[in-house]
């Protein structure tokens, strides 16, 4: 199945009577070689028609969702993004500089929520690559919804960001409060420059006397050094227990074993002990971080 | 006391922000060119930016006792649009020798990306050809790095030290501009880059010369009162009199007059507000009884 395949498949268990009529008409309209300026309007009307709320894929629309593009976060798309991105799909000649153009004047007059359906078909277009510094733009934002669409839930980044617009993304998660470990493919480009950013980022905020974000640590991976690890062992002693148990993972996955073992032994807190306990079973993923983040609802799909 | 806050984007703010600036003392301000919170698309955009930060809000400020002084130059940020961050440095020296025009700024890096580089190269470069101050942006992420980067190119340049003023610093990076010989800005933002307290200290430690402090008010939460705050605090503290005049006050002064642009002696007579002035046929005024020879309270 092709990413348009997904979604039109989903849209079609989740669009009433109406919705999928305006759907299939724009949809049929866009094939036959909409204009850029019709394009823009339809994207605009899909607003009007298709319902705002979560999509909620099922276990089986997840599992599809991932075999057609990995990375690809179903769950964290509502029926309207949906919506926009098949329509975005549904272009004649994509892969032209005809199908680019309509991309990028589609960008141009977004409002926030085309852009964030808009950075979200990226990663899903022919030549990806070419969309690099639109996604850029996202990354460059200051607007968390924006900057969410570009950098977290999606294989984007990972896959066509040059390192030093990786890093910055990685590391901007913490300054505009969006889930690092949401960003995905992380754990399979950390390095040592990602891990030195972080830590002077450290000290910066201790000479502020502000606390550290749990999900800086996330950064080290195996690259914390001695550093690294010193700042690692503060944290146990002085942090709260989200500080401790974040720190208590970036402990696992910088391999210090026996260090992470002497802090579950002075640890009272569960919540903190489970998730060291968990760490030196070996699960430090970024995705563990999620355990911390206080906004972090589990998805429970639709069966 | 008197103050000036010469970081404050004031389009932002509205005319009781003015007032309670009049109020708290405030004399003057630099609105230095930043982005608008998303980018600009368009040449246009920025030429009419150009043109309201020159002329609209100048005399807004002075329809409340406030002169208002500005820097002209391409940001960071949006230097990572190359297209047309080409278009807008060509039309940049049409504004950068306006009245009122303080400095080359706020440039330097965000991302520092060989965009911003290009971007901010070109513009020490001009600054430097036309004996101009710079006014420098230091980036939120790996910002010691951007701002030794951003002395280290400005010094292959060949600007003056004296002539680069270097924002938002903090603990990790004031040394390094110190040492450099430039002047090192503090921004008083509620919430992140650096707060009153934390400001007592350094100029404790450090002492006031080439330091200086701004609010950087703009559209997102902080203060336009940051400066007068600042020095109340300091005193408060024990930070001697004649060291808070010099970072809330004289060391800006110092800094920016290099330009020319500032009439040092008029700023220190009491400005008198009149309210019937118009610009372009406009006025600040929605139907209120104009103030009139009022002098600014102090």
């Amino acid at each position: 199945m092709s990413s348009l395949d997904v979604c039109l498949s989903a849209l079609d268990a989740r669009l009433d009577a109406r919705q999928q009529d305006w759907f299939q008409r724009a949809r049929a309209e866009v094939r036959q070689g909409a204009d850029d300026d019709r394009f823009c309007q339809l994207l605009s009307q899909a607003s009007r028609y298709a319902p705002r709320g979560a999509l909620a894929p099922s276990e089986s629309e997840l599992s599809a969702a991932r075999a057609a593009l990995e990375g690809w976060s179903l769950e964290r798309w509502s029926v309207l993004e949906c919506v926009r991105v098949a329509l975005v799909l549904s272009l004649e000649r994509l892969s032209e500089p005809r199908g680019e153009r309509a991309v990028e004047e589609a960008f141009r007059y977004a409002d926030i929520g085309e852009m964030c359906a808009l950075y979200k078909s990226l990663a899903h277009l022919p030549l990806p690559e070419r969309f690099v510094w639109r996604a850029g733009e996202g990354a460059r934002s200051s607007m968390r919804a924006l900057f969410e669409a570009a950098v977290c839930d999606t294989p984007f980044p990972a896959r066509y960001f040059d390192d030093n617009a990786w890093r910055q993304a990685v590391i901007k998660c913490l300054f505009i409060e969006a889930p690092m470990w949401r960003v995905w493919g992380l754990d399979s480009r950390l390095e040592p420059e990602l891990a030195r950013m972080a830590l002077d980022l450290v000290e910066e905020r201790r000479s502020a006397g502000r606390p550290i974000h749990p999900e800086l640590w996330i950064c080290l991976g195996r690259h914390a050094g001695a550093r690294g690890v010193a700042q690692l062992e503060r944290e146990i002693r002085e942090g709260s227990p989200r500080a401790r148990a974040g720190a208590g993972l970036a402990l696992a996955r910088a391999r210090e074993l026996d260090r992470l073992q002497t802090a579950l032994a002075s640890e009272s807190d569960p919540f903190v002990r489970q998730i060291l306990t968990e760490a030196l079973a070996g699960r430090a993923a970024s995705s563990s971080w999620s355990a911390l983040d206080p906004t972090h609802k589990p998805l429970t799909p639709v069966r | 006391m008197r103050f000036f806050d010469p970081h404050i984007h004031m389009i932002s703010r509205t005319t009781d922000d003015y007032e309670a600036m009049a109020r708290a003392g405030i004399r003057a301000v630099i609105e230095p060119a930043f982005w608008i919170g998303q980018p600009r698309t368009t040449l246009g955009a920025f030429v009419d930016y150009f043109s309201q930060i020159l002329g609209w809000e100048r005399f807004r400020a002075s329809q409340f006792g406030i002169a208002h002084y500005c820097c002209i130059g391409l940001n960071s940020k949006e230097a990572n649009n190359e297209a047309l961050a080409r278009e807008v440095l060509e039309i940049l020296p049409r504004f950068a020798f306006k009245e009122g025009v303080v400095a080359i700024g706020e440039i330097g890096y965000d991302e520092i990306s060989a965009a911003e580089e290009r971007a901010y190269v070109w513009q020490l470069e001009f600054a430097r050809k036309h004996d101009m101050v710079v006014m420098v942006h230091s980036p939120h992420r790996d910002k010691k790095r951007g701002i030794q980067r951003s002395i280290a190119v400005a010094r292959e340049v060949g600007l003056p030290m004296e002539k680069l003023v270097v924002d938002h610093n903090n603990e990790e990076t004031v040394k390094d501009v110190l040492d450099a010989g430039a002047w090192a800005a503090f921004t008083i933002y509620p919430h992140t880059k650096m707060g009153s307290e934390r400001m007592c200290e350094i100029v404790k430690r450090y002492g006031p010369r080439q330091i200086i402090v701004d609010s950087s008010a703009d559209w997102g939460v902080s203060d336009p009162l940051g400066v007068p705050k600042t020095a109340k605090l300091m005193l408060e503290r024990g930070v001697p009199p004649e060291h808070v005049e010099q970072t809330t006050w004289s060391n800006a002064l110092a800094a920016y007059s290099q330009s020319g642009q500032i009439d040092v002696e008029a700023l220190l007579t009491t400005p008198v507000i009149d309210q019937r002035a118009l610009f372009s046929d406009n006025s600040v005024l929605r139907g209120q009884a104009p103030r009139v020879d009022a002098p600014v309270p102090n």
